[in-house]
């Protein structure tokens, strides 16, 4: 999978993400039931304290985090937006396995939209992890001695993975 | 792992071109060796941020745990907080049996609960004191609370402790049990809900008579109406808790799915509806 590819699949997942997120977060405030094909396991989930963290409507915790995920994808790829996406991506399916274990264990409802959402943030954080992990640096050069940039198109690489 | 490719030096070449070659070569390890630093450092990262992710989430499982405080409150100072918080909000409104509200209210809500489940603590803490405040106390709606077994994984535990509420409804305090229960509700799977846990909501009830209430438990009337709700929550499809029937006193019910168990705006929709019919 060539970077260019790994930064699209990337970028539909963030944006199915953000769709959900989005979703629900308008679900959470204007107070409507949501569209839900399992009964209603949706509503329960929604409506039980884990739908909440300090306040904060966990569905709006989600929204900002594909938002931010997004950003760091449309942005210029560098070493950083590589380590933050990774960052971001593996916070983000810790926090959603947490969910799913209180939507299992304490709720005993599982919500489609929720468990859609953390089934991306699942693909999406090992492709995040790899994609930090494998790009090969740019090579020290005078000047620039810890730079962790991609070499530029068509420089020759003198070593192989 | 890093492979230098190095080509092999012919045997004949010019001093220059060796020197050239040991440069190319010294070069190549450089690289090497900065790419392989550069490898470290990033797996050194990811080690960092897995490590703190995994310190997050434990730090949110054990401090968020739902955000309540779980149990029967150690001090009596707590216990007395909880006793008049739950007579602040049913006292003065009639109650018997599993009913609240004055019989003649036009509206009934027959309210299925589990009183393990947490959902059911989330509607019971957050929307229906707004209910009972605004259309029971009103005397336009009574509610039945009815047993369906959802979050209790045993059977045993479910049956004693939802008896325990219809043996106080005898004393017509089982709203009060109710309430108190869901208030001090434990954690859940921690088997919290013992014979001593019960006495103990019990003991919070005012002017319950303790042993009328333990003679009362063991009623076979009593079970017969936990059997009863269970065959009503299947007749109407009922499959988790909270769950809610509503419909004009006497007359038939219809589920009500509200959009919100934290939010009372579809019960007021749905009451104010069946109140003006």
């Amino acid at each position: 999978m060539t970077a260019r590819s790994l930064r699209i699949a990337l970028t539909v997942l963030t944006v199915a993400g953000l769709g959900i997120a989005g979703y629900l977060t308008y679900v959470h405030y204007a107070e409507v039931q949501p569209v839900c094909t399992a009964g209603d396991s949706c509503i329960k989930v929604q409506s039980s304290v884990y739908s909440e963290l300090a306040g904060v409507p966990v569905a709006l915790i989600g929204l900002l985090g594909y938002v931010s995920i997004l950003g760091l994808l449309l942005a210029r790829e560098s070493e950083n937006t590589r380590f933050a996406m990774m960052a971001l991506t593996l916070v983000g399916f810790a926090f959603s396995g947490y969910l799913t274990y209180r939507e299992l264990c304490s709720i005993h409802a599982i919500c489609e939209w929720c468990a859609t959402s953390a089934a991306i943030l699942t693909v999406m954080a090992p492709l995040s992890v790899w994609r930090y992990l494998r790009d090969a640096p740019t090579l020290p050069t005078p000047g620039a001695s810890h730079s962790l940039e991609r070499p530029p198109a068509g420089r020759s690489r003198l070593y192989s993975t | 792992m890093s492979r230098v490719k190095v080509q092999l030096e012919p045997e004949n070449l010019t001093r220059k071109q060796r020197r050239d070659h040991a440069r190319a070569r010294r070069k190549a390890l450089e690289e090497a060796e900065a790419a392989a630093t550069v490898r470290q450092a990033r797996l050194r990262l990811l080690g960092i941020v897995v490590a703190v992710v995994v310190v997050g989430i434990v730090v949110v499982f054990l401090a968020a745990g739902g955000g309540a405080k779980h149990g029967i409150p150690a001090s009596k100072a707590e216990q007395s907080s909880v006793v008049h918080e739950v007579s602040d909000l049913v006292g003065g409104i009639p109650q018997r049996a599993n009913v609240l509200g004055v019989p003649t209210a036009p509206v009934t809500l027959q309210y299925f609960g589990d009183l393990e489940c947490p959902v059911c603590r989330a509607f019971t803490l957050s929307a229906l004191p707004s209910i009972i405040g605004r259309w029971v106390r009103g005397g336009e709606l009574k509610i039945e609370y009815r047993s369906l077994e959802t979050a209790t994984r045993e059977p045993e535990v479910f049956k004693a402790q939802q008896l325990a509420a219809l043996a106080a409804g005898r004393q017509d305090r089982m709203w009060n049990f109710i309430e108190t229960f869901y208030h001090e509700q434990g954690e859940e799977d921690s088997g919290y809900a013992t014979e001593s846990y019960i006495q103990g909501i019990a003991s919070q009830v005012p002017g319950l008579d303790l042993m009328r209430w333990t003679s009362d438990r063991g009623d076979a009337t009593l079970s017969n109406q936990l059997v009863s709700d269970g065959q009503a929550a299947s007749a109407a499809n009922l499959n988790g808790t909270p769950a809610f029937l509503i419909g004009r006193s006497g007359g038939t019910t219809s589920k009500l799915e509200p959009s919100s168990f934290t939010e009372p705006g579809s019960f007021n929709e749905a009451i104010a509806k069946l109140a003006k019919s």
